[in-house]
């Protein structure tokens, strides 16, 4: 007979750690579960920013976090997608919002009658028959008032990274996690498994599943697990300016010859960072180009060096990493917080149902790290199909090898608009669709079935399309009123 | 202006017909011209007649009316297949075309019921199904449209003549400016010695060239097998059955809404109960059974009088190592062959048909990433039937020479893991589309005896009373549901008649 997991320790700070103690607590505590969360700490910086895609809202209910308190305490804005400026299309950009690319119509994807009208000559691009996109640029969200629009305007979030973190620790305490101050624990295994840590008071913590958001856990049991390399872009800057007015309802990521800046609106700050190649550009430049793009004062933070680290298995015996203890995560499409959410939900789905056992690592850590990988091609897009020839960052990050999984993507994409669905997938059709159009792929030829619809028809069904957008957009709400009717508890 | 495509397909069966059919829809009226190449000299094997839920999206897709189509093809409803003596001998499960139970916690209702089931008040887990229920009483009804209801939990396929079903979609296709061209193929031209297929030759002399080419010919894999020389990945060490036997019989008075599976000695025995007579087969591993026997035990074992003399055909299991090479596409036979266990032949036989109408290339040559794309997917659909297919395999009796090999034998590693997976805690991984589901998996394998030992941890929160009450209430309106539905034979008598052949 199976015995249940009755103890268990989180053990780190930031953000990660409480919120895989209080995703446990609140699932597993009504059965007896004891969570304890060893808390290093460890803060996030306070330049930090996160953003988080429409999926972390269903998480958040799971959570018990409400929206109210996350414009309170986290300084949140809405978020409808991202922008990318100065990647393929000169200083021109693209939004990738999370919606539709366009309203399927004739049992068809609307993306291959796209590609139909612009072989024809259509010069309006794709994120124009996305609602959500639409919306966003407008300053504008909510849902459509027509419902012949068929596309939904799913919000996610902007996040101060500490107000963030506070927020989760007070529902920790709330939740009946057990929170104990402890930076550099002594962790003890015996074949293999963790057994103990002790703490610097002498404090001795035994539990029967630890979970180590610090990375000293993990490199207990598994010390050979990870490597760590140095990524093209090695370095980064965080500061915060004045908060933008009115508030965009997207972060704005802008390349630079070496490397690129991010700008994520929250309610009381401007968050800034820039990522850079050392080799290109030294501390001192990097945070002038920052003020530079900015367009405004800075407080600025110190800069860091952005090393990569991956590790195997991040579920080894009776030890889970997550956050970046699993691994770093990419810096672009909101991936920090996509896997860190994807790490704790599928924890808690994949609960073990023994405590001396658990193979459920297995499934763990093919989940995970197939989610991770494709996370990673997602981001890695981005720097394949950027246009900006002649520097040499960008001309090797055009070059860089890709996965097989990504280079069929894209080249399924280029020769027919569709997308090659493989397990695991962290971002959806539409996403990648609005992507790669959005970097200039136009895709060479389209489903032969798109020639049922005559041309006559095409273009009515466009220009209704494109009016609906416009109609649905100006029935929607302002950033601003959306922000104040949250603050205020309305849904 | 690009040149019109030319698209023809050789052989005229089951696959060939339903490609034409697809192409007669979607492809004819966007300009693409279409030909269909077979010789009433060939006989078709007309695999098939049980299918899956797919097939009536097929159907609709192309515009296929259900009650036409029906009354065409003898068909009757299939809520999903009986597996008798499978796991042990006196047993019996169905794998059912719908869910089990509904949503009762936060927890998937099989973790509930394996929780339940170990507590000692759960009872079988097909009594929680309203498709099983329904079909062992064989009663049928369509789903009643209501997503709260549990007369909607389910979806159905057909039972079918699949010789009728090939003659009423060329009727239908070449009404619809598919051109058929009768005779049996020669020769076959193409470009260099290596090169794409240009044209094939018929015995009468006449060249029929085309851009692409769709090889529906049957085991013989004319074009992509004998032609292009593309490989049989063989499979037969993990599916050892070689040969069957098809012989129809009268129809009895046991009219089930779904095909039955009996494990026997060397195999296994399919029923099919169609309006004009019922189809049955032995599909068996030559080197465990003679023809003879097994022709003997067939027709020992038929609810109604033969109506035919047994029909051998020979076969082995696998898929072609690419579906698509150079200009041209292997479909059914032609493609790969899995046995009937799960009435797989005419959905993959769908499944490249709907690849190919999105990747059909032009008339101007073929961009690589077409053909990757549709090997890609077509190999995840072979890998995973395969799999499913085995898992029936291993969990048996080993009550003869051809069981002791099957339930002692290694399976391939995705299998493996999914065993132990589902031992240790019922899990099934999900797949976003594609065969088969968590209930198809949960089906089998407790049908074939292999129980998770602990459900999901999160099913322990709901108090065990009520727990008890939701799976009583569950079942007792799952068997009212059963209860109000007419039976098969009314139903179809009422909604499909076909004429009498």
């Amino acid at each position: 007979m199976s015995a249940p997991v009755e103890r268990v320790v989180v053990y780190g700070g930031g953000v990660a750690a409480p919120m895989a103690a209080l995703a446990i607590a609140r699932a597993f505590g009504r059965l007896g579960t004891q969570v304890s969360w060893i808390d290093t700490g460890e803060a996030p910086s306070p330049h930090a920013a996160l953003v988080g895609l429409p999926d972390l809202t269903s998480f958040h209910r799971l959570l018990g976090i409400g929206d109210a308190a996350l414009v309170e305490g986290a300084s949140a804005t809405l978020n409808l997608g991202q922008q990318f400026a100065g990647w393929s299309d000169g200083e021109g950009a693209f939004l990738h919002a999370y919606g539709d690319a366009g309203t399927p119509f004739a049992m068809l994807p609307f993306v291959q009658h796209w590609t139909r009208a612009r072989q024809a000559g259509l010069r309006v691009a794709l994120e124009d028959f996305c609602l959500a996109a639409a919306a966003a640029k407008e300053g504008r969200v909510g849902e459509p008032c027509d419902p012949a629009t068929r596309q939904a305007v799913k919000h996610g979030w902007h996040l101060d990274a500490s107000g963030y973190a506070a927020l989760l620790r007070a529902a920790c305490k709330g939740a009946g996690v057990r929170i104990l101050a402890g930076a550099g624990v002594q962790p003890f295994a015996n074949d293999g498994r963790l057994h103990r840590l002790e703490l610097a008071d002498g404090q001795t913590v035994t539990a029967d599943l630890f979970v180590d958001a610090d990375g000293a856990l993990i490199g207990c049991v598994d010390p050979v697990g990870s490597v760590e390399e140095v990524p093209p872009c090695d370095r980064l800057i965080r500061a915060s300016a004045t908060p933008l007015d009115p508030l965009p309802l997207y972060s704005r990521v802008a390349a630079h010859a070496a490397g690129w800046a991010t700008f994520t609106p929250l309610g009381e700050r401007l968050a800034c960072e820039i990522a850079y190649d050392s080799g290109h550009l030294s501390d001192a430049e990097a945070r002038v180009l920052l003020a530079q793009i900015a367009g405004r004062p800075l407080e600025t933070g110190e800069a860091e060096a952005l090393p990569v680290i991956r590790r195997g298995h991040a579920w080894v015996a009776n030890c889970v990493a997550i956050g970046s203890a699993a691994g770093n995560a990419p810096l672009l499409d909101g991936a920090e917080l996509l896997l860190l959410q994807l790490a704790v939900a599928q924890l808690v789905l994949l609960w073990p149902i023994d405590r001396a056992d658990m193979p459920e690592a297995d499934i763990y850590n093919e989940e995970l790290s197939g989610s991770r990988a494709r996370a990673g091609d997602f981001a890695a897009q981005h720097f394949r199909l950027n246009a900006r020839q002649g520097e040499p960052f960008w001309d090797r990050a055009r070059a860089e090898q890709v996965s097989p999984e990504l280079a069929s993507k894209i080249d399924l994409f280029a020769g027919r608009g569709m997308f090659a669905h493989g397990n695991h997938e962290a971002h959806n059709e539409d996403s990648w669709a609005l992507c790669m159009a959005g970097h200039g792929v136009v895709p060479r030829s389209f489903d032969p079935q798109a020639m049922l619809v005559d041309d006559q028809t095409l273009m009515v069904e466009f220009q209704r399309q494109l009016r609906a957008i416009a109609a649905d957009v100006r029935g929607m709400e302002t950033h601003a009123q959306a922000l104040a009717r949250i603050r205020s508890g309305g849904r | 202006m690009v040149r019109p495509l030319e698209l023809v397909i050789i052989g005229g069966g089951t696959a060939g017909w339903m490609c034409a059919a697809a192409c007669a829809a979607k492809l004819v009226p966007a300009g693409v011209r279409v030909r269909l190449v077979e010789s009433e000299e060939i006989g078709t094997v007309g695999v098939g007649e049980a299918t899956l839920p797919q097939m009536k999206d097929f159907n609709d897709f192309i515009g296929l009316d259900e009650v036409e189509f029906m009354a065409a093809t003898q068909a009757s409803f299939k809520l999903g297949i009986e597996f008798v003596n499978w796991g042990r001998e006196g047993h019996r499960y169905i794998h059912p075309f719908g869910t089990y139970g509904r949503p009762i916690g936060e927890a998937d209702f099989f973790s509930y019921w394996v929780r339940a089931r170990q507590a000692g008040f759960a009872t079988r887990l097909d009594d929680y199904c309203f498709p099983i229920v329904t079909a062992w009483q064989n009663r049928f009804m369509l789903p009643n449209g209501d997503p709260d209801d549990v007369r909607n939990a389910f979806t159905y396929a057909y039972h079918l003549d699949a010789f009728l079903y090939a003659r009423y979609l060329r009727r239908w296709a070449e009404a619809r400016g598919i051109d058929r061209v009768e005779g049996r193929i020669v020769d076959v031209e193409r470009d260099g010695e290596r090169g794409a297929v240009s044209a094939v030759k018929l015995v009468s002399g006449e060249r029929v060239a085309g851009d692409f080419f769709v090889d529906c010919s049957g085991f013989r894999s004319l074009l992509l097998g004998s032609q292009l020389g593309v490989e049989l990945e063989d499979w037969s060490h993990w599916l050892p059955c070689d040969s069957a036997q098809a012989v129809p019989c009268a129809r009895s008075e046991d009219f089930t809404p779904y095909t039955r599976s009996t494990r026997r000695k060397a195999g296994w025995q399919w029923r099919i109960p169609l309006q004009h007579r019922t189809g049955n087969g032995y599909v068996y591993s030559s080197a465990h059974i003679s023809d003879d026997e097994a022709a003997a035990t067939l027709l020992a074992n038929l609810d109604g009088e033969a109506l035919a003399e047994p029909r051998v055909l020979r076969f082995r299991a696998g898929k072609r190592r690419l579906a698509w090479s150079h200009n041209c596409i292997g479909m059914g036979l032609a493609g790969g062959f899995l046995e009937p266990l799960e009435s797989t032949s005419i959905y993959l036989v769908q499944m490249a048909i709907m690849h190919l109408l999105t990747l059909l290339p032009s008339s101007e040559g073929i961009d690589p990433a077409l053909p990757a794309e549709f090997n890609r997917v077509m190999d995840v659909e072979y890998d995973r039937i395969r799999d499913f297919l085995i898992l029936h395999y291993l969990a048996n009796d080993a009550d003869a020479p051809l069981w002791e090999h099957v339930t002692a034998m290694d399976v391939p590693d995705t299998l493996a893991g999914k065993i132990d997976r589902f031992r240790h805690r019922g899990h099934v991984q999900a797949y976003r589309d594609g065969l088969f589901g968590p209930p198809s998996w949960q089906a089998v394998f407790v049908g074939q005896g292999i129980e998770p030992q602990a459900a999901d941890r999160l099913a322990d929160a709901l108090p065990a009373d009520l727990l008890r009450q939701r799976l009583d209430a569950l079942a007792a309106t799952i068997a009212r549901g059963a209860a109000s539905a007419p039976s098969h034979a009314e139903f179809v008598a009422r909604y499909c008649p076909a004429p009498p052949l």
